[in-house]
């Protein structure tokens, strides 16, 4: 994909691990640091402190008995090991008269003689070891009225070895920090370049059109798992939105494919045909019908489409729904006698709904039409319109047809279903979809249910329900 | 009939041309608003029929310009968009009636000469009548041949839609729209129906008929 070195590299997850480590690592440093700088300090003031007092104690000698009393002192201290003490008397020629050490350091003393410097110490006799390496030290030098010079020193070489040690752990330490920072972060991040790779490979697999595909989860509920989760349900419904467009173009296609069939074979044999002015005539005019049968179809795709996609600006008004099941009886009874049913309406008035004429007139006029279109000669059909148990508004049409099977009612509402028992009748498959989307945008509930069963050989039927909810009175709100 | 057809479509234009020249009315076109505008303004015309949706002017305020002008010319508009608020804002912009697309000829040329009949003043007439068939609007009678036919509201109102229309050609759905005010086809034959219950009640007990049948199209009163 790219050629910036590792995708784990990139990742937010590692940068941020990066930081903190370093941040981390540059915190301990830092302590660290001031711990040393304190220890160290405290080791050479003891020292110091210590030199001085020895220094305080010669210059009494000095006082008392002069050089000669130092010199024995320096002679008597040194002569058996001084230990860690270092002394040395300087003739004004330069020459050593007498200390452990064999010449004075080459290093300049601060204002206050103080000075660190190395030195090697000499063979002691009787001391089981001797050591050739160079030494630390910190002493002081005086000179004496005379031209003498006096210096008294420590060994501080073990202190300054234990500081030195620590410096290094130290920084071995925020090493080991950043590095381990680092390694905290390469493993965290290639983790979570891993669990990101995996839904980005499903991404890529969707795109190439496998819409079966779905991130892997760890049910932890974390982010990722989150994210997981919601790509999951897009897919989902974007799946299942695709699906139905599939369908929706299947049913399409078969449902036009049979009146244009039909429609190009009539003009075609209208062309075919000699002569005869009046058959050609009549082939056209039922061209026409056809034609205005399709174009009912789309009407029906483009009003579901608009109604579904929540496009339509219904004009809701608050209404009485007796007058529209008034008019609608009105309209269709005729139309029942006509075809040989009984047709009966039971109208509850002086309700209130909000609603939009138009549409609730539309989804009833559906269902009545199914209603006339499958209940055979001799059946009846009955428009109702009740206040429910629960103080709702429910139309229904119920009709002694055939009915449809429970599992079928479902299916019996989606878009282009047509069960097999209608493929023969006319009809788009849209009817009852339409019904569904208009009781959707009313916060209605459209339902199939059980008719009034078998009787007189007709039956078991069906009852088509419109739910609404009734309309609040404003001074109850 | 001189009538106007405001539509870019240059072949939707050409058709409806063709077919109105066929029926025996003048046509012309123009192809934006802004050119409909001036043709409306330069000639008489008894019909406007206009497409809603069009480059430069659109037909909406192609008819809010001509309304502005006092024109009171009835317009036809034709629209994509069907729904019950775009109907409303058409009506508004000063459109006479408003047919949704796809539609089929018939349904634009009865539309068209029942937008013409508009003008004359039959709006004040009391009385209706077509051969030997009176319709009184103020007493709500209506006799033929001196007989009074007893009919329900809805079929008064059906054929008084009718008569005021009679000699030309009305489609269902126009019955629909103006009669029972709904603006959906069903599947069944409902107006086919009322119209047969109709016909029973003024035409059946009579010698000769008066509402006929125009197949493909509709129905027409004619005396």
């Amino acid at each position: 994909m790219s050629n910036r070195g590792p995708a784990f590299l990139r990742t937010t997850a590692f940068r941020q691990t990066l930081l903190s480590a370093a941040l981390f690592a540059l915190s301990s440093f830092v302590i660290l640091g001031f711990v040393y700088a304190a220890s160290a300090g405290l080791t050479l003031r003891r020292a110091d402190a210590t030199i001085g007092d020895e220094m305080s104690s010669v210059m009494g000698r000095f006082e008392a008995g002069g050089i000669r009393s130092i010199n024995s002192y320096i002679l008597q201290r040194t002569v058996g090991g001084a230990g860690d003490y270092i002394y040395l008397l300087v003739h004004p020629t330069g020459r050593r008269l007498t200390g452990n050490l064999s010449s004075l350091p080459d290093v300049s003393p601060d204002s206050e003689g103080r000075m660190q410097f190395t030195y090697r110490r000499p063979p002691v006799v009787g001391a089981e070891e001797t050591t050739k390496d160079d030494r630390q030290a910190r002493g002081s030098l005086r000179p004496l009225p005379g031209g003498y010079q006096l210096l008294v020193g420590l060994d501080v070489d073990e202190e300054l070895n234990l500081l030195s040690r620590m410096t290094n752990t130290i920084l071995a330490a925020s090493a080991l920090a950043l590095a381990l920072g680092v390694a905290a972060g390469i493993f965290v991040s290639r983790r979570f370049v891993r669990r990101l790779d995996n839904i980005n490979q499903v991404a890529r697999g969707v795109k190439a059109g496998d819409l079966q595909r779905r991130a892997p989860r760890n049910f932890t509920g974390d982010e990722l798992d989150e994210l997981s989760e919601n790509f999951n349900g897009m897919l989902d419904r974007v799946e299942a939105l695709m699906l139905r467009m599939r369908h929706t173009g299947d049913s399409i296609a078969h449902d036009l494919r049979t009146p244009l069939t039909r429609m190009r074979n009539r003009l075609d044999e209208a062309l075919r045909e000699d002569g005869d002015l009046k058959e050609r005539e009549k082939t056209l005019e039922q061209a026409v019908s056809d034609t205005d049968e399709l174009l009912g179809v789309f009407n029906s795709i483009l009003s579901l489409s608009r109604l579904e996609a929540g496009e339509s600006r219904a004009s809701i008004v608050r209404l009485d729904p007796a007058e529209i099941a008034i008019d609608l009886a009105e309209l269709y009874e005729p139309v029942c006698e006509d075809g040989n049913l009984g047709f009966d309406s039971e109208i509850q008035g002086g309700m209130q709904m909000y609603g939009d004429r138009g549409l609730i007139s539309q989804a009833l006029a559906n269902i009545l039409d199914n209603a006339v279109k499958y209940t055979p000669e001799g059946g009846a059909v009955t428009l109702r319109l009740r206040k429910t148990a629960d103080g709702d508004i429910e139309f229904s049409v119920t009709d002694t047809g055939p009915g449809v099977d429970e599992e079928d009612r479902v299916r019996a509402i989606q878009r282009f279903v047509r069960l097999d028992s209608s493929r023969t009748l006319p009809g788009s498959g849209l009817g009852l979809s339409l019904v569904k989307a208009i009781a959707d945008i009313h916060n209605g509930y459209f339902n199939l249910g059980d008719g009034p069963g078998f009787v007189d050989g007709h039956g078991p039927g069906l009852r088509a329900s419109l739910t609404f909810p009734v309309a609040v009175d404003e001074k109850d709100e | 009939m001189r009538i106007l057809i405001v539509e870019d479509d240059r072949e939707a234009a050409s058709y409806i041309r063709k077919g109105l020249r066929e029926s025996g009315h003048v046509a012309d076109h123009a192809a934006d608003g802004e050119e409909g505008l001036e043709m409306a303004r330069a000639a008489e015309y008894d019909v406007l029929v206009v497409d809603r949706m069009m480059p430069r002017m659109d037909g909406l305020s192609m008819i809010e310009g001509l309304r502005a002008d006092e024109d009171r010319t009835p317009v036809l508009i034709l629209s994509a968009l069907g729904e019950v608020d775009d109907r409303v804002e058409g009506l508004k912009a000063g459109g006479d009636d408003y047919l949704v697309k796809p539609y089929a000829f018939a349904e634009l040329l009865a539309r068209v000469e029942a937008l013409a009949r508009r003008r004359d003043p039959d709006a004040v007439r009391t009385k209706l009548v077509v051969g030997d068939l009176e319709m009184d609007l103020l007493a709500r009678k209506v006799v033929r041949e001196t007989e009074e036919i007893l009919l329900q509201p809805r079929e008064f109102r059906l054929l008084e839609f009718l008569m005021k229309h009679s000699g030309q050609v009305v489609t269902r759905t126009m019955l629909l729209e103006k009669v029972w005010d709904y603006h959906f086809d069903p599947q069944t034959n409902v107006i086919d129906v009322h119209i047969s219950r109709l016909r029973s009640k003024i035409d059946r007990p009579f010698n000769r008929a008066l509402l006929h049948t125009v197949r493909g199209a509709g129905y027409r009163l004619q005396a």
